[in-house]
């Protein structure tokens, strides 16, 4: 740039400075990055139709690198197709990108009061870098699923399932254990002063495909242990799959575990976790409704062991008192789908809201959001987000438009002077 | 300006080609039914003795969820049938929409001679054994009832087979079938099909004498006035609904189901909001009758007859003020039980429709008129049902009028035209200056030429803009509502932007580009208004889905970012005629001007970039903060957000690769040029995924030409870097501009 020569000393002290930075700072190098962001959004574009907005995201967006495959239906696919090519990731070029603006905001940029436009819009672009690897890595998603008339006080992940033991001796008060995902991945043995056993994982998977064989066929491979329980009944194979990231992706968790006494074993369990929830089990066959309640008697207590979606439970509850779903007469147009709900919190405060398209429910750092709902049999699903850097993104905006309006306006009005000037000669 | 010297000559010619434009953009002309003129005229006056078609092309109509002229109703079917907004007779000659929609709703067999049907497919020709180059591509559905039962297996066939393993064979004729389907709707929409009780479930000496008969009765109302003499009865006398009494019950389900079942061959709704009716619904003829079924029909197979024949009696006894209740309450609370849910349906029918709506009746004679070629009557009978209409519907029918003339002006046809003109007269300012003899010659009739072509483009935007204005209007929305109207806007908005710049820069470049830009946005919105799975309907002013079902949010982060697309789309279009301007240049052997074209390329290109990031960025952020507040999350990876993302870039990679100097003036057309393909992409492509929240606009067909504008930009790229070009450009320093 040739305006550095006319620079403040306060650049040129800085340059002298952090001369270390200033290769970093390279707009070659910012050029490269930009374009390889190009390749990448482009490439997990193409990809979501394979794996998924989810699978896309975690291959691409939220990695170093991810692996991409040309598509076999493209033009020399056969060829191409099985020739993997490496993509630089999200995390990868954010980073990059944050380091090469932070280089050049030491090095090369002048702080006056001019170029003004020219800083806020770097600094409005790394708080956005800034602030969606922080989403990435704080947001969670989860859903709330309530029928007609009824209250929720939890939320259930996306992906992610838990093993939970529910004491119901006391047929009035409910008490829950659960093992989160991550320990069952982990898999080893795990106990709890709430539990009367000690839990050994032995094997956890994501996705499973499952069949019921005859009684006299031996189950192998994955549920070859097992010997008690649902899975020892219905004599079910369960064959591990991998996880569905689709949107319509269903994925069957399982887990076989086994309950050990002190040092002595119960038995062997396994569990499959059905994606719409367990109550479906008995719609599948009458015999696997215990999935959603195995019985286990320990200590002249009952308990019941289940694999579910992992839950959150909440300070707050959620009724819903009804539901609309409008279309457009004559057409398959919707224009309304409506929860109606009462937010009951804690101290019994209960306000009514209604959440609709464009209108979700926000409480307590957390949206919900109208996500489906089914009329015939009257219940709703919320999508639940917690984004707790959701502020960053409408600062660095705020900051960027700000940046591009100052920016802007002087090229603008030089290059109309200019013209107008000239106008005469060419006209 | 030097407008006082100009030779009389070049004054002429300028305002042959002003006036030659007006007439395309404004004026009555051959191919447009009305011209700008009719929005100030007031309706034709109906004569006694001719049929007042245009009249009767005013009534509203509810179809696809939006209340419109019978006018619009007929342009848009035939725009879905036969991809013109006309329909041709037995000798090819064009008859207007709305005289082809009353011969299919009043004279069924009149219509059935006329080439509704486009089949250009020859594979699906041969299904109907015709070829393409003896009997051309438009057919009548006399031509293709004989093969209908074929052409609905095949289609049924094709439907089966997953929408991205479909062949072009599998399309049409699944359009076909639609499009049949389509038409039979319509004929059947203000007359019933006819009856055929099956003989084992009725007792056709009953039903018989009920039936119209068009030897004794004057008209199907004497039909509807039978059946309603019959639910008169029995709902004076409940007790006559029980089990075995198949006297009262064998008519009355006959009935019920018969103009129920109607309900599903009706193609729009005729019959507004009844008097003192809240919520306002409108009507097709079975459903004033008889309600609409409640659930589908298959479902009857699970009534059990006792628990229903005891309910519907119940009902019926109830006193009047409190069935309405009862009915209400069995529909909210029992929707999983079919016998309830049927039996509130005839308790509807037989209680709460009383008489017979008298705009049925009005049809009714209408087509009894029109089929007698009875003028007085049918144009006394249209008033009678306009009056009636508006009274009972009058808010819904206050764009009405508008939308008639509108649909008759065609402003975006005629801008396309108008545009062509432009370019025209552009591209022949620079070929006179660069071929006339003397320089006095050159800069006289090359100016007048620009100067035309600029006041040109000032008309035609006009319309353009009267166009949008006129959607806007009637949909009561901001200008871009779904992938047609962004074409529209698209082209619009690089109009406007070219038209500005014109008026600084008089080199013709802007005109040139800009009008091209406005011609091929236009033909693509054509081409998306045709496009089947995009439009089903045919009307370009369908509704909006309830996500999107947001003003504030279409009017910012919608037009921001089509803003965005149109200037990106303008700075590769400059780009390319910067291309072209060089192959010129090497061509004619002239590079006197070269130093200071390239001087201005590069600031135009340059300026146009950046606005093209400012609104693709805050457009891009808006989405991101209307994501924010209606999900929660603020940016999610959806395929539309990434291709906008990918604009954002690209326009931010060509504005540093300006400044570090990397890219002269070649480089930065190039960079531009590229753009179009990434805006092109981001436009269209991501919809092809048919992934991700934005995926509303799924189409197929455009793959092709996606593709081919892809290659030719691409192709354009490579013109410029054509190593034979290189001695022109000569060596990059000397360019730096």
């Amino acid at each position: 740039m040739s305006e550095m020569k006319k620079s403040p000393s306060s650049l040129s002290q800085r340059r002298k400075k952090f001369a270390w930075l200033i290769p970093l700072a390279d707009l070659r190098i910012t050029l490269t990055l930009l374009s390889l962001s190009m390749v990448l959004i482009f490439v997990a574009t193409l990809e979501q139709v394979r794996i998924g907005i989810r699978g896309a995201q975690a291959e691409f967006f939220e990695s170093i690198y991810g692996m991409w495959n040309y598509p076999l239906q493209f033009w020399g696919g056969e060829f191409l197709n099985p020739l993997p090519i490496p993509i630089p990731g999200g995390y990868l070029l954010g980073g990059l990108l944050i380091i090469n603006l932070v280089a050049a905001f030491i090095t090369r940029f002048q702080w006056t009061g001019k170029k003004m436009g020219i800083q806020l819009i770097h600094l409005g672009i790394i708080m956005l870098l800034i602030g969606q690897l922080a989403t990435q890595a704080m947001q969670e998603e989860s859903r709330m699923q309530i029928n007609k008339g009824e209250s929720k006080n939890y939320l259930e992940r996306f992906h992610g399932v838990e093993l939970a033991f529910i004491d119901v001796t006391n047929p009035d008060s409910e008490h829950v254990v659960a093992l989160p995902q991550a320990l069952l991945e982990n898999g080893g043995t795990h106990y709890s002063k709430d539990l009367p056993f000690k839990v050994k994982v032995l094997d956890f998977g994501p996705n499973c495909e499952f069949s019921s064989l005859p009684p006299a066929h031996m189950l192998k491979g994955t549920s070859a242990g097992v010997n008690r329980g649902v899975i020892k009944s219905t004599n079910l194979q369960i064959n591990p799959k991998p996880e569905d990231f689709s949107s319509e992706g269903m994925n069957f968790g399982y887990v076989v575990f086994e309950l050990l006494d002190g040092a002595q074993s119960m038995g062997t369990w396994a569990a499959i976790s059905h994606p719409a929830g367990n109550h479906w089990w008995s719609q599948i066959n009458p015999k696997m409704g215990d999935l959603a309640f195995q019985p286990i008697r320990q200590d002249g207590r009952l308990w019941g062991a289940t694999l579910r979606p992992e839950r959150e439970y909440l300070p707050y509850s959620i009724e819903l008192l009804g539901i609309a779903n409008e279309f457009y007469q004559g057409t398959e147009i919707p224009f309304n789908f409506e929860s109606e709900i009462i937010l009951k919190t804690e101290g019994d405060q209960n306000r009514r809201a209604l959440v609709y398209m464009n209108t979700p429910l926000r409480h307590e750092g957390k949206t919900f959001y109208q996500y489906q709902m089914n009329k015939a049999a009257d219940y709703t699903v919320f999508q639940v987000v917690r984004n707790p850097s959701w502020l960053v993104p409408y600062i660095a905006c705020i900051l960027v438009s700000l940046g591009l309006l100052w920016q802007f306006s002087f090229h603008l009005a030089r290059f109309l002077n200019k013209n107008v000037a000239s106008k005469g000669s060419i006209a | 300006m030097t407008e006082k010297k100009k030779p009389i000559r070049l004054r002429i010619l300028s305002i042959v080609l002003i006036l030659t434009g007006v007439y395309f953009v404004f004026f009555p002309n051959r191919y447009t039914s009305l011209s700008i003129f009719d929005f100030f005229k007031g309706e034709k006056i109906s004569s006694e003795e001719i049929i007042n078609l245009d009249a009767f092309s005013r009534i509203p109509v509810l179809r696809g969820g939006r209340v419109k002229p019978i006018d619009s109703v007929a342009r848009n079917t035939l725009l879905v049938l036969r991809s013109k907004r006309t329909a041709l007779d037995e000798n090819g000659n064009k008859v207007p929409a709305v005289h082809w929609l009353a011969d299919v709703l009043f004279a069924p067999e009149q219509a059935d001679k006329l080439k509704t049907f486009l089949i250009d497919h020859d594979q699906v020709l041969g299904v109907i054994g015709k070829k393409l180059v003896n009997d051309g591509k438009y057919y009548s559905y006399n031509d293709i009832e004989p093969y209908v039962e074929e052409i609905e297996k095949s289609a049924q066939d094709a439907s089966k087979i997953e929408r991205e393993f479909r062949n072009y064979y599998h399309q049409n004729i699944i359009e076909l079938y639609h499009g049949l389907v389509l038409y039979r709707n319509l004929k059947t929409t203000l007359t019933p099909p006819p009856h055929a009780p099956s003989s084992s479930v009725h007792d056709h000496s009953k039903l018989e004498p009920l039936f119209y008969n068009p030897e004794v009765d004057s008209s199907r109302t004497s039909e509807y006035r039978r059946f309603r003499l019959l639910t008169d009865e029995i709902s004076a006398n409940p007790a006559g609904i029980k089990m075995g009494n198949s006297e009262v019950l064998g008519p009355l389900m006959y009935f019920i189901d018969y103009y129920a079942r109607y309900n599903l061959f009706a193609e729009f709704f005729p019959l507004p909001p009844e008097p003192g009716e809240p919520g306002g619904k409108w009507r097709k003829i079975g459903e004033s009758l008889v309600g609409t079924e409640p659930l589908d029909s298959k479902q009857k197979a699970e009534i059990e007859p006792a628990r229903f024949i005891s309910t519907v009696q119940s009902l019926v006894a109830t006193p009047d003020n409190e069935v309405d209740e009862k009915i209400t309450s069995i529909r909210q609370n029992l929707k999983m039980d079919p016998t309830a849910l049927f039996a509130a349906q005839y308790a509807e029918a037989v209680k709460l429709r009383k008489g017979i709506d008298p705009i049925i009746e009005h049809y009714e004679t209408l087509e009894v008129a029109y089929r007698d070629n009875d003028a007085t009557t049918f144009n006394r009978t249209v008033d009678q049902i306009r009056s009636l209409v508006q009274q009972r519907a009058p808010t819904d029918t206050s764009t009405i009028a508008f939308e008639k003339t509108y649909n008759g002006y065609e402003p975006f046809y005629r801008s396309s035209i108008g545009y062509l003109w432009v370019f025209l007269i552009a591209s022949a300012s620079w070929l006179v200056s660069v071929y006339s003899k003397s320089e006095k010659d050159k800069i006289g009739a090359s100016n007048t030429l620009l100067n035309c072509a600029y006041m040109l483009t000032g008309l035609v935007l006009i319309a353009h803009t009267f166009g949008l204005a006129g959607r806007m209007y009637i949909e009561g929305r901001p200008p871009v509502t779904n992938l047609y109207s962004s074409a529209l806007f698209i082209s619009w908005g690089a109009v406007l932007l070219c038209f500005l710049t014109e008026k600084f820069l008089r080199l013709g470049i802007a005109s040139a580009m800009g009008s091209l830009i406005g011609f091929g946005g236009l033909i693509v919105a054509h081409n998306l208004s045709i496009d089947s799975s995009l439009n089903p309907s045919g009307d370009t002013m369908e509704m909006m889905r309830a996500v999107l079902d947001s003003n504030f949010w279409l009017a910012t982060h919608v037009v921001t970012i089509t803003i965005g697309y149109s200037t990106t789309f303008l700075a590769g279009f400059l780009g390319i005629a910067y291309v072209f301007a060089m192959l010129f240049r090497l061509l004619s052997k002239s590079s006197r001007k070269g130093k200071e074209l390239d001087k201005t390329m590069v600031s135009m290109i340059f300026g146009i970039t950046c606005f093209s990031l400012f609104f693709s960025l805050v457009g891009t952020v808006l989405g991101g903060i209307w994501a924010d507040q209606s999900w929660g999350r603020f940016w999610g990876w959806d395929a539309k957000e990434n291709g906008a993302l990918l604009i954002v870039i690209w326009n931010a990679i060509l504005l540093h690769a300006r400044w570090a100097g990397i890219a002269k003036v070649r480089g930065l057309s190039a960079l531009a040029i590229f753009g179009n393909v990434v805006t092109a992409w981001s436009w269209f492509g991501t919809n092809m995924l048919g992934v991700g929240l934005h995926s509303y606009g799924f189409m197929d067909k455009a793959f092709v030409p996606l593709m081919a504008f892809i290659g030719s930009q691409v192709a354009i790229i490579g013109i410029a870097y054509l190593p034979a070009f290189f001695s022109l450009f000569g060596s990059r320093k000397e360019q730096t501009a």
